[in-house]
């Protein structure tokens, strides 16, 4: 194809692989001796008989040269263009190249701000349990409920005790949770970037309070029973606030978008960085 | 600088076939090797299925409207249920997605053809009789052939409900036979596709300056390599089983019942797979045209589909949960499941970013991406709540799961593959779809599909089964699956206008243009349609978007990428 190519404008006629019916044929034939199998051995004995004609006849057009057919160029030396009205995007029309959001949250600040959210929900929750059932261990024992069945059915009285392997679960539990749902703020802030307090502490909270108030009856209707579900709402609007609001205070970093793969992976490649930095289109 | 892009020859539209008489245009389309003509049969051909299959999902909905209802036996419901899923799966969804990566893939990096044009016809042509042979179990009737017709056992085909013991006559054979053929005809366009791409790239196109659609194109070839063969094998065994009673799946004779349902979902599973990332790889291509702007975390968006493809080879017994496998498989395979989450999510968050800031414009195409984008999410939050397994165990089985899947299959896959006939429609036919017609489309199919499958969630999670032909009254889901089936009314209305939309435009359209959208790769750098040969001279990129380079040499991106 090289030459063809560097005979540039000249060229009049390009060779493509010739049309065929050879493979149809096979393909008849191999689906015909399959359906043998349901029909009758005579629909097999057809198939085989078509496979091998179209078989033989499709190697005679590959071997010893491949049949092609010649197509005529006609050439043109514009560059397309619609025919349609379009709005057309034109250089430096608002940032034709624009890799927005242009700035992100680090996902260090994520995990921060799921921490200290967590820990704010924590404390929040074993007040509750001392206030409403006059036990720390009450609520810590709810969340277990969750991974260890036999406590989800335990009556007041266990719940209000402390369960040393209830605690650790709980702890687990909300430790993962907190930090991954950290995260997901840290990723999710930028893209609200008008209300991101609202979003962080009343929109998001709400949103998966709503999803687990409307599934939980179902997942586990013995813990749904169990929620005291004003006090639950506050707990995830105090994490949303104290969690968002930490992570909003975290300075933004560029997004990495312009640089190469060696350079975001930390790899110490010498030559890109300065490269880079001399092309970057900054103003 | 002979040869790059700025001196190619583009080429007129026009060819002589048109003069041929009726009899001899189409014998053109039967002994073509070129791959657009077969990504168009592909197409066509898979279009037809879906009105066909649609058509039996709108029969088992009308019977499920209301309680009682005796419009259809039970068997035949059985029928139309596992031939519908069937066929949306092999005849539908795959050969749809893998006909338009036929027509594009060349196009967008810039070669004449497929590395193998007459592999690529074989592979057609199989799918196509394998596909016939599915629908002729109808006719193989229960007179015909003995006992028979179409199977009954559900796409799945869990044995040993299908050993000869409990599946009488030939039905379940045709499902085999044809999947096999359907199969095979896959795998060789898949191996035809993952050489075409790594082989056969314009000068310049280097890895990391391929479109999007192409990365995910071998994703998807290669995760087809992967999981069909175990599907083949599997069903290989069941006809060693059946016809030569071999007792793999025979528990009687000290087969495994598990057996088949790991090989089935080692391959279902990815299937999923192997339908969603080409409809990732159409928003890949249509959103950043349509916002303005280019696409956001070019490498995260690879790399997240790659790993994608890796993770789903891992999460296979999440369809399992109910078996009762040991509760360290349970916790493995809800733990891998979640996994796919932390992809799915970077993906999500790029394609939000490519749209932020954008000047987006709401063409039909634009409509169904952002459509997709939305029930995308929904599909994989409902996807995380059952790969919990204790929820699994309440809701498997349950129209819950249907709704999830439909989600997905609806909600993303079908949904994009639209958003992708009104995109390239213009480059394959050189005319524009209507957009009153379109927007018609849109908004009736829409809204059918949320009347239908967000309904069925709360009759999953009030208790429906699956895979029932009826229900009582007064169990709480009377409304909800009346509510359902009027929303098939609405999808019906909105294929009928894209219907329409297609016959019109393919007749009167206004005429497209070569780059009626404005965008950058390379496909829309040739005539609409696009000549036998694609490109008369071979073009040679610098950038992702050789076309704006094209377009504006006064501030090309390569200076930047
Ligand atoms: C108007 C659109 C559709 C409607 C109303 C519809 C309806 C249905 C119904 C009623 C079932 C039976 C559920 C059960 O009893 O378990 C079903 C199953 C299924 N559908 Fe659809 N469907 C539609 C479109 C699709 C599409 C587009 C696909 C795939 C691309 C698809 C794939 C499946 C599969 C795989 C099954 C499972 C079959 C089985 O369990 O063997 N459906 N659908
Ligand atoms: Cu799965």
């Amino acid at each position: 194809m090289d030459d063809e190519r560097n005979r540039g404008h000249e060229q009049t006629v390009i060779e493509m692989p010739a049309p065929t019916a050879w493979p149809m044929l096979m393909a008849v034939g191999l689906t015909l001796s399959f359906a043998g199998l349901v029909t009758s051995v005579a629909v097999t004995i057809v198939g085989i008989v078509f496979t091998i004609v179209g078989i033989v006849g499709w190697f005679g057009e590959v071997l010893p040269v491949e049949h092609t057919e010649s197509i005529a160029v006609t050439p043109a030396l514009e560059v397309p263009r619609a025919k349609v009205a379009v709005a057309y995007l034109e250089v430096g029309e608002m940032g034709h190249r624009a890799v927005l959001p242009l700035e992100i949250y680090p996902y260090r600040a994520g995990i921060k701000g799921g921490i200290a959210g967590g820990v704010v929900m924590a404390a929040l929750a074993v007040v509750h349990g001392m206030i409403l059932h006059g036990s720390p261990w009450y609520t810590i024992n709810i969340l277990a409920a969750t991974g260890m069945a036999d406590l989800a059915n335990a009556n007041a009285a266990t719940l209000s005790s402390f369960i040393p392997s209830a605690f650790i679960v709980a702890l687990v539990i909300h430790g993962v949770a907190s930090i991954l749902i950290g995260l997901l703020y840290g990723v999710l802030l930028p893209m609200a970037p008008r209300y991101p307090a609202f979003f962080a502490a009343i929109v998001a909270p709400l949103l998966w309070t709503g999803l687990l108030w409307a599934s939980l009856s179902v997942i586990n209707p013995v813990l749904d029973a169990r929620i005291e579900w004003r006090w639950f709402i506050l707990c995830q609007i105090a994490f949303g606030a104290v969690a968002g609001y930490v992570v909003d205070r975290t300075e933004k970093v560029r997004t990495l978008q312009h640089l190469p793969f060696a350079v975001r992976s930390g790899i110490e490649s010498p030559g890109i960085m300065r490269e880079r930095i001399e092309r970057e289109p900054e103003k | 600088m002979a040869g790059s892009i700025e001196h190619r020859i583009a080429l007129s539209a026009e060819s002589d076939h048109a003069s041929l008489p009726i009899l001899g245009r189409a014998h053109e389309w039967v002994v073509t090797v070129d791959h657009k003509r077969l990504g168009l049969m592909y197409i066509g051909g898979g279009l037809v299925f879906f009105l066909i299959a649609g058509l039996q999902a709108a029969t088992m909905r009308l019977q499920l409207a209301i309680p009682n209802a005796g419009i259809i036996a039970p068997q035949v419901f059985n029928r139309l249920l596992t031939v519908h899923g069937t066929a949306m799966v092999f005849l539908v969804g795959m050969p749809i997605l893998t006909g338009f990566l036929n027509y594009l893939v060349p196009l967008m990096i810039g070669a004449r053809d497929l590395a193998f044009p007459r592999l690529n016809a074989f592979g057609f042509w199989l799918w196509l009789f394998g596909s016939l042979l599915l629908y002729f179990s109808y006719i193989g009737g229960d007179g015909l052939y003995g006992a028979g017709s179409a199977p009954d056992v559900g796409w799945f085909a869990y044995a040993p409900l299908t050993e000869r013991a409990f599946s009488r006559g030939n039905s379940t054979d045709y499902w085999i036979l044809s999947i096999l053929l359907t199969s095979v005809g896959s795998t060789a366009t898949a191996i035809n596709l993952l050489t075409s791409i790594f082989c056969m790239r314009c000068e310049g196109m280097t890895l990391r300056k391929m479109p999007v659609l192409v990365w995910l194109a071998a994703v998807v070839s290669f995760l087809m390599c992967v999981v069909l063969p175990p599907l083949s094998a599997a069903q290989a065994m069941l006809l060693l089983d059946r016809f030569l009673g071999a007792h793999f799946f025979d528990t009687q004779a000290g087969g495994s019942a598990i057996l088949w349902q790991h090989f089935f979902w080692i391959f279902g599973h990815p299937e999923v797979y192997v339908l969603v990332l080409p409809a990732f790889a159409f928003a890949n291509e249509i959103i950043p045209v349509f916002s303005r702007k280019v696409i956001f975390g070019y490498s995260v968006m690879v790399a997240a589909s790659c790993a994608l493809a890796f993770i789903s080879l891992g999460v296979w017994a999440h369809h399992m949960f109910s078996v009762g496998m040991a509760p360290a498989g349970n916790a493995f395979f809800a733990a891998s499941t979640m996994l796919v989450s932390i992809p799915t999510g970077i993906k999500i968050f790029n394609w939000i970013g490519t749209m932020w800031g954008g000047k987006i414009r709401f063409r039909i195409p634009m409509m169904f991406s952002v459509g997709f984008l939305a029930q995308f999410l929904i599909a994989g939050l409902t996807g995380i709540m059952l790969a919990v397994a204790p929820f699994d165990w309440q809701l498997t089985d349950t129209y819950f799961v249907v709704a999830h899947f439909h989600y997905v299959l609806i909600g993303a896959i079908v949904f994009m593959i639209f958003a992708a006939i009104y995109y390239w429609f213009p480059k394959a036919t050189g005319k524009m779809l209507g957009e009153r017609l379109g927007k018609w489309h849109f908004w009736l199919f829409l809204i059918g599909f949320h009347m239908t499958f967000d309904t069925l969630h709360f009759a999953g999670l009030r208790g429906m089964p699956r895979r029932i032909y009826t229900y009582q009254p007064g169990r709480g889901l009377d409304t909800i699956n009346l509510i359902a089936s009027i929303g098939v009314i609405f999808q019906a209305a909105g294929i009928l206008m894209f219907l329409i939309n297609v016959i019109r435009s393919l007749r009167s359209g206004k005429p497209a243009g070569d780059d009626p959208w404005d965008a950058w790769t390379l496909e829309w750098s040739t005539s609409s349609p696009p000549p036998e040969y694609n490109f008369a001279e071979l073009p040679v990129v610098r950038s992702r978007r050789p076309l704006w380079d094209l377009k504006h040499p006064e501030d090309p991106d390569w200076k930047y990428e």
